[in-house]
This record gives structure tokens, C-alpha cells and sequence, in this order.
């Protein structure tokens, strides 16, 4: 696919013999979004903590914008490619220092105007920004791991359940943000159980039943 | 020089203050009857073996004998520090690592100190080397030892935390730092507050010891400077060692928590 701007090929993971990603391709544009849907267990998360290259692939390769990740660079590209996971772990600090973590990490200070527009890109208040991380409710923890995500100025999302933690309000307001997300350019690749979330979502749609990737029927 | 023999049936005296111990645990209740007396035994055995090993090594005076039980020394202090993290890789992994943490502090702390400082004749004394290389090699090993437990527990409790470091593009040396900080500060605090306090609460065993034995009190006094100092430069060399190699343990070389 000539428009991919990330593209796993073949990806396979074994652990302790077994296959839990059996060569599983998916590749993602921008401004478009991707889902897969599984049940638990079916390997789907596991596929995406390969693609963030959080755990080791046995086999298969990820390019992003054509290139290899080690030609890219493992911290660049885990910039460029953003992972948000189910239950994002907070910062010690305040809201508006796990925002500024990423770009820390290459010595770039966030003003404070920036950590606003962020915050505000997630739908939050910035009052919120002074509040301790760790005193969040689980659908705030979520928009502000986007958020701190979003600080990066990622192209890909890599969203492992984003909605699983949280009751069908919260949830709703996360599908609203990746769905504007993407609207504004960012490529999203999306793991849930939940068929209704995915459909939601919309974009290319994939299951994943033990560790083979199929992709599913058209979005009803 | 001057000193108060102890004879051996007057030795066994002091043994009756561990009775007061093991009497004072069986009333209360704390069930460390047992630990105390083979404490007891085992101290008075291995300091009784060793007294006798010091004498054969200080009457040879060979320079090979006197590295040997240097050795012997690092290889048990490393052996010791390996075996104490639980959370961590096995022992049989960590201890090359503890043996290359402990060798260069203590390396770093004596050297130096023997050719510039202290300067013996002949210049492997074992009088001078084994005493002051020993208190380097145990200082070294419990650094090393903390600094392993608190980092491999940490990387265990903290594994969300340092993937979403790792997650938004942080280097494992940037993940790792702020729990690297908080165990090395952890492990030189007693150090320092040694450094603070000596003199005004404890007079330090070895300065006691020389003065006991008729050392003038101010040349015993710059023997425990001296000691001291070597004792910050072990303690922070053997520290950020373990911490690096903790570092290589617990990361991958892709960046991926182990």
C-alpha cells in the first residue's frame, strides 16, 4: 500500500512456544483509522505492544513512512507512533507535568499555553492542569494519556481498549476525540473487544481470533 | 605497644550478654533464641578462624598470600550481594555483575589510598591491606546489594510506569533515572550521615580499636578520616556501577522492559 503511513508486515509473536500473533499484516494511512476486534485473550493487545515495539516481534517487520524502525531510531519512532494503553499508569505530579513528560524526554519545555491547547484538545478544562495525576477518575487518566501522547505530535495512535475501562458515557467522549482525531490527520489503530466500539469507529476493520488476523465484514 | 590482654575464660564472660539477649527474647516472646546463640557461635568462629589466618598471613608476608584472601573477600562479597535481591535475575547472573561493581569501588578507594596516603613497607602489608580492604569490599558489597533490591523491586512494582516512559520516546536511561536516583541516594545516605555525625555520636570502630591498642589518638584519628573518605569514594563508585549494570539487566537493547 503506497499511502501507509504505518505498516506491520507479518508480524509474529511466540512466547514460551506459543504463537500469539501469528503473522498478522495491517497497515494504516493518515487521517484514517483502523480497528481491531477480538475477544480477550485473542492476542489483538499483544500485536499492538509489538507495533509500538514495547515487546520483542519473533518475526515480521513495522515500517513507518517507508523505513524500518531501526533505521528510524527506536525513541524517534516511539514519537512518531504514539501507544495510549487500557489502564495509562499516571505520572507523579500534576496533570500539567505528565503532559509535559514526552516532550522533556528531548529536552523541549511545553510553555504553558501549549499544555492548555493540549489539555483542551481532550476535551478537558485547564483546571484540571494543576490537579494530582493520580487523584483522576479512570475516563480523565484516559484523556489525559492521550493527551501527554498527543504532546509527541504523533502521526499514529496505537489505542490498546480505550474504551474498556470505562462506563458507556466516558466511553462515548473517547470515540468522539479519535474519531476528531483522525478527522485532523492522525492515523489510528485501534484494539477492543467491543464489536458496537469498533463499528463506532468505523474506517478498516479486522478481527483477531487467536492470534490470526481476518478482516471483518463491512461496518453495518 | 600497650595493651589489656583478654584471656580466654574472660572472653567467655562477654558471651553472658548474649545470654541476657536470648533470656530477654524467651520472655517476650520473639522467638530468636535460636538466631542468637548460632549468631554467637558463628561470630566467635569466624573471628577466631580469621584471627588465626591474619597471624599465619602476617608472619608470611608474601604479597600472593595477602591477594589471595583479598580475593576470597571479593568473591564472598559478591557472592552475598548477589543473593540478596529477590525481585531480580538470579544470583548466578547478577554476580559477575556484583563482582565488577564491588572490585572497581573498592579498587578506586584503596589504590590510592595505599600509594599516596597510607604508603606501608613493604607496600602489600598485610596488617594494612587486609583490615582496610576488607571494610572497603563489605561497604561495597552493601551498597550493591541495596542498590540491586530497590532497583530489580522497583522495575517490577513501577513496570506501567517505565513502559509509558518508554512509550513517549524516553531512552532507558531517562525511564530508569529517577528510581536510579532515589536508590543511590538511599544507599549513600548512611555514608554521609556517618561523615556528619562521627565524632559527636559514635567513635568509629577502627579509630577505637588503634586507640585501644596505644595508637596516639590523633594518628588514629587521621586513620578514620582517612578510612571514612575512602568509604564515600566506595560507596558512590560501587553505587552507580550496580545501577548501570541494573540498567542493562532490566532493559532490553531495543528499549523494552526485560
Amino acid at each position: 500500500m503506497a499511502s501507509a503511513l504505518l505498516a506491520a508486515r507479518d508480524v509474529t509473536v511466540v512466547r514460551d512456544g506459543a504463537r500469539i500473533v501469528d503473522r498478522a499484516s495491517v497497515s494504516v494511512a493518515p487521517a484514517s483509522i483502523l480497528t481491531i476486534q477480538g475477544a480477550s485473550g485473542s492476542g489483538k493487545s499483544t500485536l499492538l505492544r509489538a507495533i509500538a515495539t514495547l515487546i520483542p516481534m519473533s518475526e515480521g517487520t513495522v515500517l513507518f513512512d517507508g523505513r524500518e524502525v531501526r533505521a528510524i531510531g527506536i525513541t524517534e519512532y516511539r514519537r512518531r507512533v504514539a501507544y495510549v494503553p487500557q489502564l495509562p499508569a499516571m505520572f507523579e505530579g500534576d496533570v500539567a507535568e505528565n503532559l509535559r513528560s514526552g516532550p522533556r524526554f528531548r529536552g523541549a519545555i511545553l510553555g504553558r499555553a501549549e499544555v492548555i491547547a493540549l489539555i483542551g484538545r481532550v476535551g478537558l478544562a485547564a483546571d484540571l492542569l494543576e490537579r494530582e495525576a493520580s487523584d483522576l477518575s479512570g475516563g480523565e487518566r484516559l484523556r489525559v494519556a492521550l493527551a501527554r501522547a498527543l504532546a509527541n505530535d504523533p502521526r499514529v495512535l496505537l489505542l490498546d481498549e480505550p474504551t474498556a475501562a470505562l462506563d458507556p458515557e466516558a466511553a462515548n467522549v473517547i470515540l468522539d476525540l479519535v474519531l476528531a482525531l483522525a478527522d485532523s490527520g492522525t492515523a489510528i489503530l485501534a484494539v477492543t473487544h467491543s464489536v458496537e466500539h469498533a463499528a463506532r469507529l468505523g474506517g478498516t476493520r479486522y478481527r483477531m481470533t487467536t492470534g490470526v488476523l481476518s478482516e471483518a465484514t463491512a461496518s453495518p | 605497644m600497650s595493651y589489656v590482654e583478654i584471656p580466654l575464660w574472660r572472653l567467655a564472660i562477654a558471651v553472658l550478654l548474649v545470654g541476657v539477649a536470648i533470656l530477654l527474647s524467651r520472655f517476650s516472646r520473639l522467638a530468636l533464641e535460636k538466631d542468637l546463640g548460632l549468631g554467637a557461635v558463628r561470630a566467635a568462629v569466624q573471628l577466631i578462624a580469621i584471627g588465626y589466618a591474619l597471624r599465619l598471613l602476617f608472619a608470611a608476608e608474601h604479597p600472593v598470600a595477602v591477594f589471595a584472601v583479598l580475593a576470597a573477600m571479593w568473591v564472598v562479597a559478591a557472592w552475598t550481594s548477589s543473593r540478596r535481591a529477590k525481585h531480580g535475575p538470579p544470583s548466578r547472573v547478577l554476580f559477575p555483575y556484583a563482582l565488577a561493581a564491588i572490585g572497581v569501588g573498592a579498587f578506586v578507594a584503596l589504590v590510592p589510598v595505599f600509594v599516596l596516603v597510607m604508603r606501608p613497607r613493604p607496600w602489600f602489608e598485610a596488617r594494612y591491606v587486609i583490615p582496610i580492604g576488607g571494610m572497603m569490599l563489605s561497604s561495597a558489597m552493601n551498597v550493591v546489594a541495596q542498590v540491586f533490591e530497590r532497583l530489580f523491586a522497583s522495575s517490577r512494582a513501577e513496570a506501567a510506569t517505565l513502559e509509558q516512559y518508554l512509550a513517549l520516546g524516553a531512552t532507558p536511561e531517562q525511564a530508569f533515572a529517577p528510581y536510579v536516583k532515589a536508590a543511590l541516594r538511599a544507599a549513600l545516605i548512611p555514608t554521609i550521615n556517618g561523615l556528619v555525625t562521627v565524632g559527636l555520636v559514635s567513635l568509629p570502630g577502627m579509630m577505637t580499636g588503634q586507640i585501644l591498642s596505644g595508637t596516639a589518638p590523633e594518628q588514629a584519628v587521621r586513620y578514620q578520616l582517612v578510612v571514612m573518605y575512602q568509604l564515600v569514594a566506595v560507596a558512590a563508585v560501587a553505587g552507580v556501577l550496580a545501577a548501570t549494570f541494573a540498567r542493562r539487566l532490566v532493559f532490553t537493547r531495543d528499549a523494552q522492559l526485560r
